[in-house]
């Protein structure tokens, strides 16, 4: 049983994409807390299937995948800023047009040359067969972005909250939002090596909504989100060993199965908590809740949230 | 003159491209339902959620089809349901549910042995199309579009301002529902041609196009259609010449028109607010 558990470990390169993947995690996750707070998860996403064409050019010209990974990802938020502040469409139309246009690119790209880099790469990640310099690329992305959140967190924290407030007490709000910025395109690009383009978004929103849901206080909410993003990406980075290499699926699944049980028990913000309140609140309208999944009144909340969230229309997500 | 004729000659071209307008006729109706809505990311959540059923369905025999729309509206209930019942914002909730379905779908296909090419999910491959699933295509997008267009009025109102379409006394509620399937179905349709992550394009794109061109609805619609019917044409057409994907030759096509459109649409086109603002 301990060999059968301690197989992965023989392997170096297992004890590499392990090592790496946590590292990974736990500075997506610090990230994370700022971009939840923030509102822009979708963001996220978008950049990272914007740094396909990136990725590809790169690899066939023999550059470090980063740089051109990172350059068309600051282009296309380049690009979405610049649509969103000149027409009348709202955000989400734009980020939508803007990533998927960069993401045919790369498809393009890829599906002209071939041979230089192979699709499932990208989209999936490839941490089990990492490359020493690829290893070495996402150490310095992971020290640069710890650092710049060491020093600039509470400017960076002020700015998620409350922009104006920010602006207001004399912070440079445009530095610190392509601070932001680039640090996401940064930590997108590391992701992209350990759970690919498409679950990039996870690392980057999961670990914080998480912590977010456990805590009030920012500093916890940090802590707490790295280490369940270290935790997560070390664990299923050991455990996709028995699963045939999907690491980012092993990886996210736990991200999200962590999120679940918050989202149920969270001592304050979960559900449960909610639905004893309420109970204590009207105690006559006492739903029997054991024995199932709570589920509050089903009926309105879709309109409720229809008519309540139109997304898009603040600045670039920056609502209260 | 023979070499520009040259895709027409053969039977899966010719097919690719009645497909690929049937599906981007219908994507573009939507879209621009979406557009308006502010569901933009509602795709982009849906179509990467459809990869657990897909592979479940498959599991248990069930039809592809089936499973990935349970899955793609089950992404939508679970996104409101959350939403309404934590703190946590919308788009956050989205990128949570979203890519834990995603991660699940990934583990199980790598679990579960199947035939099934994930390319073929992801990216679509509308080059191979069987001739059962371009007459299912054909008849389930016949039928969204003819829902969506006998409703249109109604889905109209209740995009632009559900409180006023509850008042007038609208189901809301079977609205809301009414467009989350909707669009589960269209992506669901959408997937054997374009692929997961390019259906977003296609369903955000001429919506957006159509939306700076014009200032009426019913254009709005037109405009749209012909963009994405144009855009497939075009993107399969070309692809041929250029052997590259199908799916990004057709959503590039799109975007081109976007920039061309941003650029130069007459009332809130780039240029015409640079002479605006030199004017004045």
């Amino acid at each position: 049983m301990i060999d059968f558990l301690l197989t992965p470990l023989h392997y170096e390169y297992m004890v590499k994409a392990i090592l790496v993947s946590g590292l990974i995690g736990g500075v997506c996750a610090f990230l994370s807390c700022f971009i939840t707070l923030k509102g822009w998860s979708l963001m996220g996403d978008a950049l990272s299937h914007s740094v396909v064409p990136g990725v590809a050019v790169a690899y066939s010209l023999g550059w470090p995948f980063a740089a051109g990974a990172f350059g068309t990802g600051l282009l296309a938020a380049i690009g979405m800023g610049f649509v969103k502040t000149k027409t009348r469409l709202r955000e989400d139309a734009v980020i939508g047009v803007v990533f998927t246009a960069f993401f045919a690119l790369g498809l393009l790209l890829i599906s002209l040359y071939p041979s230089s880099v192979d699709l499932r790469t990208i989209v999936f990640g490839n941490i089990l067969g990492i490359s020493d310099p690829d290893i070495l690329q996402v150490v310095i992305i992971s020290g640069v972005t710890l650092l710049v959140l060491g020093l600039k967190w509470r400017d960076l924290l002020l700015f998620c909250f409350d922009a104006n407030q920010a602006r207001a007490i004399g912070l440079n709000v445009t530095v610190l939002h392509f601070t932001l910025l680039t640090l996401l395109s940064a930590t997108a690009v590391a992701a992209l090596q350990t759970v690919g383009a498409c679950l990039v978004v996870a690392m980057l929103v999961t670990p914080g909504a998480t912590a977010y849901l456990l805590t009030d206080r920012f500093g916890k909410m940090i802590g707490l989100a790295s280490a369940m993003g270290v935790g997560t990406s070390l664990i299923g980075a050991y455990a996709s060993y028995y699963f045939d290499g999907s690491t980012g699926g092993c990886i996210v699944t736990l991200q999200s199965m962590l999120f679940v049980l918050a989202l149920v028990f969270a001592p304050k913000h979960g559900l449960r908590a909610s639905r004893r309140r309420m109970r204590g609140v009207g105690a006559q309208l006492a739903a029997p809740f054991e024995g199932g999944p709570p589920r509050p009144a089903r009926g309105p909340e879709p309109v409720e949230r229809a008519r309540s969230a139109p997304t898009g229309e603040g600045d670039l997500g920056g609502r209260p | 003159m023979n070499t520009l004729l040259e895709p027409f000659r053969y039977g899966f071209m010719v097919d690719a491209m009645v497909v690929g307008v049937a599906i981007g006729a219908v994507c573009a109706v939507l879209s621009c339902f979406l557009v308006l809505k502010g569901w933009s990311l509602m795709g982009d959540a849906i179509s990467h959620a459809v990869l657990p059923g897909i592979v479940i369905a498959y599991a248990i025999g069930l039809p592809l089809a089936l499973g990935a729309f349970a899955s793609g509206l089950f992404c939508a209930v679970a996104t409101g349901y959350i939403k309404a019942n934590s703190r946590v914002k919308e788009d956050t909730v989205m990128g949570v549910v979203f890519t834990g379905l995603f991660a699940f779908g990934l583990v199980l296909f790598t679990k579960i042995k199947s035939d099934l090419h994930l390319d073929h999910i992801l990216f679509g491959n509308i080059l191979g199309l069987e001739p059962g699933d371009m007459r299912n295509t054909l008849i389930v997008a016949g039928i969204t579009l003819a829902v969506i267009l006998a409703l249109r009025r109604d889905l109209l109102l209740y995009c632009f301002d559900p409180g006023q379409a509850r008042t007038i006394g609208l189901p809301v509620s079977l609205l809301y529902y009414l467009l989350l399937s909707l669009l589960a179905v269209t992506i669901v349709v959408s997937l054997k041609a374009v692929g997961i992550i390019l259906v977003i394009a296609m369903l955000v794109t001429p919506g957006c196009i159509a939306y700076l061109l014009t200032d009426r609805f019913g254009s709005m619609l037109w405009i749209a259609t012909g963009a994405a019917v144009f855009s497939s044409l075009t993107g399969v057409y070309v692809s041929f010449f250029i052997n590259a994907s199908t799916g990004a030759c057709i959503v590039l096509v799109q975007a081109l028109l976007f920039v061309v459109t941003l650029a130069f649409a007459p009332k809130h086109g780039l240029l015409v607010w640079r002479r605006r603002a030199a004017a004045s």
